[in-house]
């Protein structure tokens, strides 16, 4: 396979009318409004094409933006696809199956007292006041959930064997109740597997496919175990067979590579994982920023990005502090928990589609409800008929009239404006004009406190960071936001719009695992930790020697927290085991997360944690050739600015007049074929060398605290 | 709607984004308590609140913190102005949590205020009410069933001065160190909450900074005329009308005792009015209810019944009047013990109130919860105390119109906000092995909505250790069903000592110790909602194939003629026994 090649890292000019050459990658991105694909030359050379999604039937939106990008190319999609030496996609198939509540019939079987932990949930509900909202209906029924006989211990010695006459029964029991396959999880199994792996087997022995808990999930907790290892069963036949047909479909068209998929961890992963692990699909999408991230961290200079990715119904938020994105165990995907290492993603319901009401008190809110792709914005003239973002934003000029996502819809001003009359101006008794900048106000508040909670739980200073603003809409915001926020520069990458699937091209192949380990620092056994991580590492090398890794990068890791703390922190840990250097880092760390050390606390060490990486070359869009001359506006309108400017007459310039070296002042709009640009009074906006946007806030801009 | 207050020539957008605002403050401070406490109590469990009031104690937003906390913070910050009027500085912290003297809701609760002051004018107040792991007293931990007197309860705190203009009063510090058991936790937990409000009162006056001038004081009472006129819509949409409901203990915590929680609800024009006459006298045991714990029970049980959007503020609480007669268990005269009152009788408070208001609207009638028995264990091992509360053990929650009661559920007083443990987690932690907890058949409440099952569960304690037990709803149901449902099933709390013999029903309030022992519980179920004959049918099968209701039930009690598998009924026969008499 190519992709391990240092090679395709473009050098030459490409710019838009040069052709794509014989090799290129290509990235897909489901989301829930539009499907976006980008294909990038090894010259360096670029293609875009977004299509609707087609939630379903998801595979023909990919294979209808393969024609719209092959016809992008001037190539026949057999051409398009024979070229493509590296393919990436991101899925929502898992994700869907979850919301929709369209996954398998999945048995359970569980150590006899705890079959009632998957229903129990530990009690956890998202807003305790919102008490008559039912639970999302349990993942595996409870004549489903079968308890067997038998005991691990703490220690993980066996206090009473696995009673094999009632596993048979069991799953005589499962097959009378047409399972389609099989999660087991059994107490304490992460301290000894046998009984696990012995369950499985007779499982598999009567035909049915079965998940094994301290195999998808090893962490301490019956609940996140169990629930981890329902949800891979649950979404796994569906996602599994979407795959295949996808790859079956994408190879009979000419696709020579095998597809690979963004997993959670935001690397990437074959068909075959998928099938192993199917529930790492279930942030496929989104967590593809990261290699967005990691790409944009040289071309601005810095490793320190908060990424703000708005599109039209939410908003991804996602830090990298010193070129790493925090991974997390602790995932809700519709309100089940998952236990698989994951970017730590944030979203918020605040997007393009994003509603504003006024309440039975007289109070103006904004979301979380959206409209969604259909009806959308009142302005897309599909009937929608609340006000929304979108709306506000066109009334404030800040959107123009006419074809907008790349022709996709189009703006209509009057219904924007009937709208925010209607919904907003005429219950609050002030002006359209006042409504629409009460509804901007409100959306970016909201999503300053988001970043803002991100920051205190990361323990990081938001000003240390620059901002980079993605998605169609993230850029209206970006500079907003990113001033109240204390941060100096914004950063707009040209393909905003289709940042994900651009970023599933900068993606490493990656896989994570883990083991609980309990043991006091002092008294740590080296030389079990080594063999541990040997076995670890062991698990790990025939995936990446399968994508072609056989001598992949290692980062090891380590949980530590103080004797009696419920949560740890995660350190590096060097390839040999360093006593000191662990309490060092782990003290550091505490007390930036938490603001103080314990300094005659016990650490103890509570999970090694184990990456294996195999570093993919990333495939740098060449920069379009250097400015000649002054940039020059396309037009001038009225548009409001910020509460402190008003309404200000901005040059509106089009994103394919900018070059490398312009530079404009604001107040300025750039219009680019994916996402608008607003650039605030007093802010600086660059184009830099590889033609993205770079914004230098006004520091002294009146920072609205409110 | 009559009588509501006119919406003030306020901007209503600067009024959104200083509502908003000062939420993100609130659980701004909640996020820097989390992170930086140093108690599981805190950092886990989350028993504590932060909050913003106004210069006059008015409780502005408490968009952190757990439901038995609501409005009770008013009541600290209101005592503190009383102390110490006019003698506010910036940079000044003050410290409470006497019942009796300071507006506080129970000895272990500990309240941090800051005064907030924009141009050398104080605006508001800053403030984290946080339950401490131990404050001396009868019992290590907070709770000492064997108290009669506050004496007995630990360190009484009037409104102190505790830090001055920014410096630290160390001999105070001293003082609270010298009267805890655990003070390197109370030394860090403490550092929390003043680091919580310290930030929490930068960015509040950074607000308030930012409000158009001149105009601060109109825009924060502007949030508390919008609570009113929220909170008031709503109780208008309940009809007026007058409406009783009675809850009450079967001991005082030493023995058998009649003790009656009455509340006469009169709603009018949108107010109302919750009179507590004809309630029990104080107690011996500590069961009765600070006045504050009474109003933030009665604001709890209010909040939940009507919609969880509503903003609840000191403006919402216009909206209500709390009547509790002096010397009543719900007003206790000093020094009755208080500290069970944020558990036991906030629970009866709130089931007393949602029975009341379930007549004014049966469609959002509220059963009731099953009530908890808490028992923990205790011991030392390597020369370390550990203590264990078997949450294990808790109980099943009641149904309302459109879902079944939760199956098993953290106490009603947090709404479910406390997070179950795992037991694989406590095996790790603790000398014990968790054999079970699984759902009970035919432990809910029948219903048209079943209550919540409860559970079976049995812990193995290895070793010796001390038992402190804390039970309500073993006499008796306590998940009462509502609208024609069924009460949830009783609860039990046995021990059997060693390994053999009979496991024997435990006191409800008791201190003892055992040898290595199994603790069986069996928790109280949530009560029903509406006619259990109203049940799906397909619902009812699917309880008998889950095997929560028997066949037996499903028959006698539903009505429906379930096969023995639950795979399916007999419609005709169904038909005939939810028509046929009796």
């Amino acid at each position: 396979m190519s992709w391990n090649d240092k090679a395709s890292n473009g050098a030459g000019r490409g710019a838009d009318d040069e052709s794509l050459g014989r090799e290129w990658r290509i990235g897909v991105d489901i989301g829930g409004t539009f499907t976006d694909l980008v294909a990038i030359a090894e010259t360096g050379a670029l293609r875009i094409a977004k299509v609707p999604s087609t939630p379903d039937r998801p595979e023909q939106a990919v294979l209808d933006g393969l024609d719209a990008l092959a016809a992008a190319a001037g190539e026949t999609v057999a051409g398009l696809l024979a070229g493509c030496r590296l393919f990436v996609h991101g899925s929502t198939v898992a994700t869907n199956t979850v919301l929709e509540h369209k996954g398998a019939r999945v048995g359970l079987i569980a150590t006899e007292g705890f079959r009632d932990s998957l229903e129990i949930r530990r009690g956890i509900r998202p807003d305790p006041w919102r008490h008559r909202e039912p639970y999302p209906p349990v993942l595996v029924p409870r004549h489903r959930r079968l308890p067997v006989g038998g005991r691990i211990g703490a220690s993980g010695e066996e206090l009473e064997p696995l009673d094999r006459e009632a596993l048979d029964r069991q799953i005589e029991r499962l097959l009378a109740e047409d399972a389609e396959v099989v999660a087991v999880s059994l107490f304490n199994s992460i301290f000894a597997d046998g009984q696990e792996r012995a369950a499985a087997a007779a499982v598999r022995e009567a035909g049915l496919p079965v998940f094994v808990s301290s195999e998808i999930a090893p962490v301490l907790g019956e609940y996140e175990r169990t629930s981890t290892v329902a949800l891979n069963a649950y979404v796994g036949p569906r996602t599994a067979r979407y795959v295949s047909e996808l790859s079956d479909a994408l190879a009979a068209r000419g696709l020579a590579v095998p597809m690979l998929l963004t997993q959670n961890n935001g690397g990437m992963i074959t068909p075959a994982q998928v099938a192993a692990r199917p529930a790492s699909l279930l942030l496929s999408g989104p967590a593809a920023a990261v290699g967005a991230l990691r790409h944009h961290c040289d071309t601005i200079g810095s490793d320190n990005l908060i990424s703000m990715e708005i599109g039209g119904t939410s908003c991804d938020v996602l830090v990298m502090a010193d070129g790493e994105v925090a991974l997390t165990d602790a995932l809700d995907i519709g309100g089940h928990f998952l236990a698989m290492p994951s970017v730590d993603i944030h979203t918020i319901g605040a997007g393009g589609g994003t509603i504003a009401r006024v309440d039975a008190g007289g109070m103006l809110a904004v979301g979380p409800e959206g409209a969604g792709a259909m009806p959308g914005p009142a302005a897309y003239g599909r009937g929608g008929q609340e006000a929304t973002a979108t709306d506000a934003q066109l009334v404030l000029g800040r959107l123009a009239p006419g074809p907008y996502a790349g022709g996709a819809v189009s703006l209509d001003a009057d219904l924007a404006e009937a709208a925010i009359r209607r919904c907003i101006a005429e219950p609050l008794g002030i002006g359209v004009e006042a409504a629409a900048q009460g509804m901007i106000r409100l959306l970016e508040q909201k999503l300053l406190h988001a970043l803002e909670h991100l920051s205190v739980e990361q323990g990081h200073d938001p000003r240390r960071f620059t901002l980079v603003a993605g998605g169609g809409a993230g850029a209206l915001h970006g500079a907003a936001v990113a001033r109240r926020l204390g941060c100096r520069r914004v950063y707009v990458p040209r393909l905003a719009g289709a940042f994900c699937a651009f970023g599933m091209l900068h993606s490493d192949i990656r896989h994570d695992t883990s083991r609980v380990h309990i043991s006091p620092l002092d008294s740590a056994d080296g030389a079990a930790i080594a063999s541990r991580l040997a076995e670890m590492r062991a698990e790990l090398a025939a995936a990446l020697a399968e994508a072609g890794f056989a001598e992949p990068v290692w980062q090891y890791g380590c949980d530590l927290r103080y004797q009696g703390q419920q949560w740890d922190v995660t350190v590096p840990l060097g390839a040999s085991f360093d006593l000191a250097r662990l309490r060092e880092g782990f003290e550091q760390r505490h007390r930036q997360l938490f603001g103080h050390v314990q300094p005659r606390g016990t650490i103890e060490i509570t999970r090694l944690r184990l990456a294996g990486v195999g570093p993919v070359a990333g495939a740098a869009p060449a920069g379009p050739a250097p400015a000649q001359g002054d940039p020059v506006a396309r037009s001038h309108r009225p548009v409001w600015i910020d509460a402190a400017r008003g309404r200000c007459m901005a040059p509106i310039y089009e994103g394919a007049d900018l070059a490398p070296g312009h530079a404009i002042a604001g107040p300025a709009i750039v219009n680019e074929q994916t996402t608008t640009v607003l650039v605030g009074a007093g802010d600086r906006l660059e184009v830099d060398a590889h033609g993205n946007y770079a914004i230098t806030l006004d520091a002294d801009a009146a920072e609205d605290k409110r | 709607m009559t009588d509501t207050p006119a919406a003030p020539a306020l901007d209503p957008v600067a009024l959104a984004l200083l509502q908003n605002r000062l939420d993100h403050i609130a659980r701004h401070m909640g996020w820097v308590m989390t992170r930086t406490a140093r108690s599981p109590i805190f950092n886990q469990s989350h028993d504590f609140s932060c909050f913003i009031t106004d210069r006059n104690g008015q409780l502005l937003s408490q968009a952190d913190g757990i439901p038995i906390h609501t409005g009770g913070g008013g009541f600290s910050v209101r005592a503190l102005i009383a102390a110490f009027d006019g003698r506010f500085r910036p940079g000044d912290a003050y410290l409470s949590n006497d019942p009796y003297v300071a507006g506080g809701n129970h000895l272990p609760d500990w309240v941090i205020a800051r005064p907030v002051f924009v141009d050398g004018t104080l605006v508001a107040f800053a403030c984290n009410r946080a339950h401490q792991s131990d404050i001396g007293g009868g019992a290590a931990g907070t709770y000492n069933p064997t108290a009669t007197e506050i004496f007995h309860e630990g360190i009484r705190l009037p409104p102190l001065r505790l830090v001055e203009e920014g410096v630290m009063r160390d001999d105070l510090w001293a003082l609270l160190m010298a009267n805890t058991r655990t003070p390197q936790l109370l030394d860090g937990d403490l550092g929390a909450m003043l680091g919580s409000t310290e930030i929490g009162a930068q960015k509040i006056a950074e607000t308030i900074t930012g409000l158009p001038r001149d105009e601060a004081t109109a825009y924060l009472d502007g949030m508390l005329d919008y609570g009113e006129r929220r909170f008031t819509e709503a109780i208008a949409a309940l009809g007026d009308g007058v409406f009783e409901a009675e809850e009450r203990f079967d001991n005082d915590c030493f023995g058998p005792a009649d003790i009656r929680i009455r509340v006469r609800i009169s709603l009018e024009g949108g107010r109302a009015r919750v009179d507590f006459t004809g309630t029990s006298p104080q107690i011996r045991g500590f069961k009765n209810s600070s006045l504050a714990n009474t109003h933030s029970g009665v604001y709890a049980a209010f909040g939940s019944f009507l919609d969880a959007d509503l903003p609840r503020n000191e403006g919402s609480f216009r909206a209500i009047e709390v009547i509790a007669p002096e010397g009543s268990l719900l007003n206790p005269r000093a020094p009755a013990p208080v500290t069970m009152c944020t558990v036991f009788p906030a629970y009866e408070i709130i089931h007393a109130c949602w029975w009341a208001l379930g007549q004014a609207a049966p469609e959002r009638a509220c059963a009731g919860w099953g009530k908890n028995s808490f028992p923990n264990s205790s011991g030392t091992r390597d020369g370390k105390t550990w203590v264990m509360y078997h949450w294990g053990g808790l109980s099943g929650g009641g149904a309302v119109a459109g879902r079944d009661g939760f199956a098993q559920i953290g106490p009603l007083v947090t709404l479910g906000g406390l997070t179950l443990p795992n037991a694989e987690v406590y095996e790790q932690l603790y000398p014990v092995r968790v054999l079970r907890q699984e759902l009970v058949c035919d432990g809910g409440g029948a219903g048209a909505f079943r209550g919540g099952t409860g559970v079976h569960y049995e812990c193995d304690v290895l070793t010796a250790a001390e038992y402190s037990f804390r039970a309500e709803g073993t006499s008796r149901p306590t998940g009462l069903g509502v609208e024609g449902g069924s009460d949830g099933a009783r609860g039990r709390v046995a021990l059997r000592e060693g390994a053999e013999g009979e496991a024997r029903p435990m006191p409800d309030y008791a201190l003892s110790r055992f040898g290595p022992a199994r603790l069986s519980m069996t928790s109280p179920g949530g009560g029903g909602y509406g006619d259990p004959f109203d049940r799906a049918p397909e619902a009812v099968c699917r309880d008998v194939r889950d095997g929560l209701v028997s066949p037996a039930a499903a028959r006698a009690v539903y009505g429906v003629a379930v096969a023995d598998d639950g795979r399916s009924h007999d419609g005709a026969e169904t038909a005939r026994l939810r028509t046929s008499p009796g």
